[in-house]
């Protein structure tokens, strides 16, 4: 036999083998696939899915990132056509809840290994007592990130209300240095500001007031906050209004701007763009006098496509990340954890919006039936008002007619 | 010797129609069905979630009438139709009627002037993005270079600049069809029509318009019908640029950006305002009204065309 026809037998020996294992291997091991909206967590996501395929070999996660606005887009699109993946996230709250009511999420009640949960998170997810998501990514908070070598050599203190936000401001404006990066060109951190800002004035209970129509937006004291947020707008970074979201985070982590408003969870992606990047944070000034305020909510609850082959597989998943090691990762990686077992080891950045989060935090508006459109409306008209098109008096009132009140 | 069957008279009529079918086939399953489809759906109530749905007959058509940010937006689309139109004919004939008088390196000219063409609008928009950024952007630092400080600007988030800004960036990526369709215009007039004006004593200038602008028509009337249609159908340069809301406070909403805000919603955390039946009946009048006026520029713009 010449050389030749033993290389070619042993070539197809190897390749017979390979395709017998590659069979194998595809026989027995199931492939879930999990959306995901955070492209720049995507490494410490991945992380998580290894850990969990290195326990259980029979199940493999393929992730699918997408970005923004687009992931509603195509995640509405593919559940109303039948190809939405095993595992998709959510909103928990209005979001979850029409899903469920569409049919496309299976109920998870009793399936779920839910006892370590924190009880807001339980609160969260309850959808009236049924359950079909889990928390498995934790929760954000969002604050006011501020550059502390900046502050430390402009001898400030991070600002606690109106009056010394404005006069740091006027300040830093003074020095040539931008107070506050807000990427408002899709209206979502406007939002979030403004959240904070209502917040800062009525509290948590002021917000079940509100959500009971015992308290409005347009209410004397909450048009301060308005008139709060278009104030701010001079404070801002040239061209916000049209600054992408993207641009305003690696102009935020460049150091390009003294302070920012962002969430518990933004803090790996500044990393990632600015390893050295030292920040801090605190509560979002209060307006006048009132305390600042933070506001809270889930991350992305996930839920197991009603038409999945594979929902037993989905189901451990998602026990396995209820579970205190996957929850450690996530505490330690990404953003806050609703485990009441878990604590960030080495994360100062969780730890101060733990502690920011005592002063005064409110849940996010659109986590709530009553207030899921105000969300839509802040967001749409946020622009208007920072560029003095909309009056205070206006935007309030576009808020408050979005309310849609509580029994 | 067995003879052929003669061909029916059927078969002689009709039978070229078997030619047609795959086409038509492929035709039906991807655009008449789905027309069919949006045009049942556009009638419902449909948010695009789940099943809930009613027949709710002409009323989003009728609330269309008057839903005045599709107006708003459609004028956006209107002043993108009439600037670039108004470019491709000035700047990009002229460009065109330069390279018909073959310069040297005009293949080289010819591939730079094409190539935003076949680049993705997504990418070249998102650079656009970033060299028009009042604060890392390459523009304002190059005008206050060049002398010109006192025209740099927030280019997308000033009111006044962002829809300008979008036509610029429009402009640039179309301007290779223009000159292609002049050009090959250009290139079908005859030389004896332009040497029997000379001979009669036109002088250049004459010539240009008197004789060569005129058998330009059909390439006119093709390049305003196709910009029309894409000026109208824009969605990803101003999705890339100022995003979904058409920023700043929608001054660049376009039509496309609208459709797919109401159809898809404009923000990842809810769905609380997501109308996908909604967004198809303005998908569905657009449509409607862009074939009624591409039919009536062909018309009238055909109708001044000349015999080549």
């Amino acid at each position: 036999m010449n050389n030749t026809i033993k290389t070619g037998l042993l070539a197809a020996v190897v390749a017979s083998s390979l395709g017998v294992n590659t069979a194998l291997i595809a026989e027995d091991t199931v492939t879930l696939s999990l959306w995901h909206q955070h492209p720049e967590w995507r490494a410490k996501t991945q992380a998580i899915l290894t850990a969990f395929e290195s326990e259980h070999p029979g199940i493999r996660i393929e992730l699918e990132e997408i970005a923004g606005t687009n992931y509603s887009a195509r995640l509405n699109t593919a559940l109303a056509a039948g190809e939405a993946p095993d595992l998709f996230g959510l909103p928990a709250g209005p979001e979850t809840a029409t899903a469920a009511a569409s049919g496309y999420a299976a109920e998870l009640t009793g399936l779920l290994d839910t006892s370590s949960l924190r009880e807001p998170a339980l609160e969260a997810i309850d959808n009236d007592g049924k359950v079909f998501g889990a928390p498995i990514l934790g929760a954000y908070s969002v604050g006011l990130y501020y550059h502390r070598d900046i502050l430390a050599d402009l001898g400030m203190e991070p600002p606690t209300n109106q009056a010394e936000f404005m006069s740091m401001c006027a300040a830093m404006k003074d020095k040539g240095i931008t107070p506050l990066v807000v990427p408002a060109s899709d209206g979502i951190v406007p939002s979030f500001i403004y959240m904070m800002l209502t917040s800062s004035v009525m509290g948590a209970d002021g917000f079940a007031d509100l959500r009971k129509g015992n308290r409005k937006f347009t209410d004397p004291d909450m048009l301060e906050a308005a008139r709060f947020l278009q104030e701010m707008a001079d404070c801002m970074q040239p061209g916000a209004v049209s600054t992408p979201y993207v641009e305003g985070k690696a102009l935020a982590a460049m150091k390009r701007g003294a302070m920012m408003p962002g969430g518990s969870a933004d803090y790996p992606g500044y990393q990632e763009i600015n390893p050295a990047v030292d920040l801090g944070v605190v509560p979002f000034p209060g307006v006048g006098e009132n305390k600042p305020a933070t506001v809270t909510g889930l991350e992305y609850i996930y839920l197991v496509n009603a038409e999945s082959e594979h929902q037993e597989e989905a189901i451990t998943f998602l026990n396995w990340m209820l579970q205190d090691k996957a929850q450690q990762m996530v505490v330690d990686t990404i953003t806050m954890t609703t485990n009441r077992n878990v604590v960030p080891s080495e994360n100062r950045i969780l730890e101060e919006f733990v502690q920011a989060a005592r002063v005064n935090d409110v849940r996010v508006f659109y986590e709530l039936p009553e207030t899921g459109s105000v969300w839509n409306v802040v967001q749409q008209n946020a622009a208007a008002l920072l560029m003095g098109e909309m009056t205070p008096e206006d935007f309030a009132s576009a808020a408050q007619d979005a309310v849609k009140l509580s029994d | 010797m067995s003879h052929p069957k003669p061909q029916s008279s059927f078969s002689s009529t009709y039978g070229h129609l078997w030619f047609v079918l795959p086409g038509f086939a492929f035709f039906l399953a991807v655009m008449l069905i789905p027309l069919i489809l949006a045009v049942g759906i556009s009638m419902t109530n449909w948010t695009g979630f789940g099943n809930d749905l009613q027949f709710v007959g002409l009323d989003n058509y009728t609330e269309l009438l008057s839903y005045w940010p599709f107006y708003r937006a459609a004028m956006h689309n209107a002043i993108i139709f009439l600037a670039i139109l108004l470019f491709q004919h000035t700047v990009g004939l002229y460009l065109a009627v330069l390279l018909n008088e073959k310069p040297r390196f005009m293949q080289f000219y010819r591939t730079v002037l094409f190539l935003p063409v076949i680049m993705s609008l997504v990418a070249t928009g998102f650079i656009w993005t970033l060299m028009l950024s009042p604060n890392i952007g390459l523009i304002n630092p190059l005008l206050q270079t060049l002398g010109l400080g006192f025209l740099a600007g927030n280019w997308l988030s000033d009111p006044d600049l962002a829809l300008p800004a979008i036509i610029f960036v429009t402009a640039w990526n179309s301007m290779g069809w223009a000159i292609i369709i002049y050009l090959s215009g250009l290139q079908n007039i005859p030389e004896e029509l332009k040497q029997a004006a000379a001979m009669d004593g036109a002088n250049t200038r004459q010539i240009f318009w008197r004789v060569v602008f005129p058998q330009l028509s059909p390439a006119f009337t093709a390049l305003t019908v196709l910009t029309f249609i894409g000026t109208f159908r824009t969605f990803d340069v101003v999705y890339v640029l100022t995003g979904p809301l058409g920023a700043p406070n929608f001054a660049t909403d376009v039509v496309g950006t609208l459709i797919y805000r109401t159809a898809f919603g404009g923000s990842s955390f809810s769905s609380a305002d997501i109308r996908f039946a909604f967004g198809l009946a303005m998908a569905l009048m657009l449509m409607l009204v862009m074939a009624g006026f591409c039919y009536l520029l062909i018309r009238v713009l055909r109708s001044r065309e000349i015999e080549a």
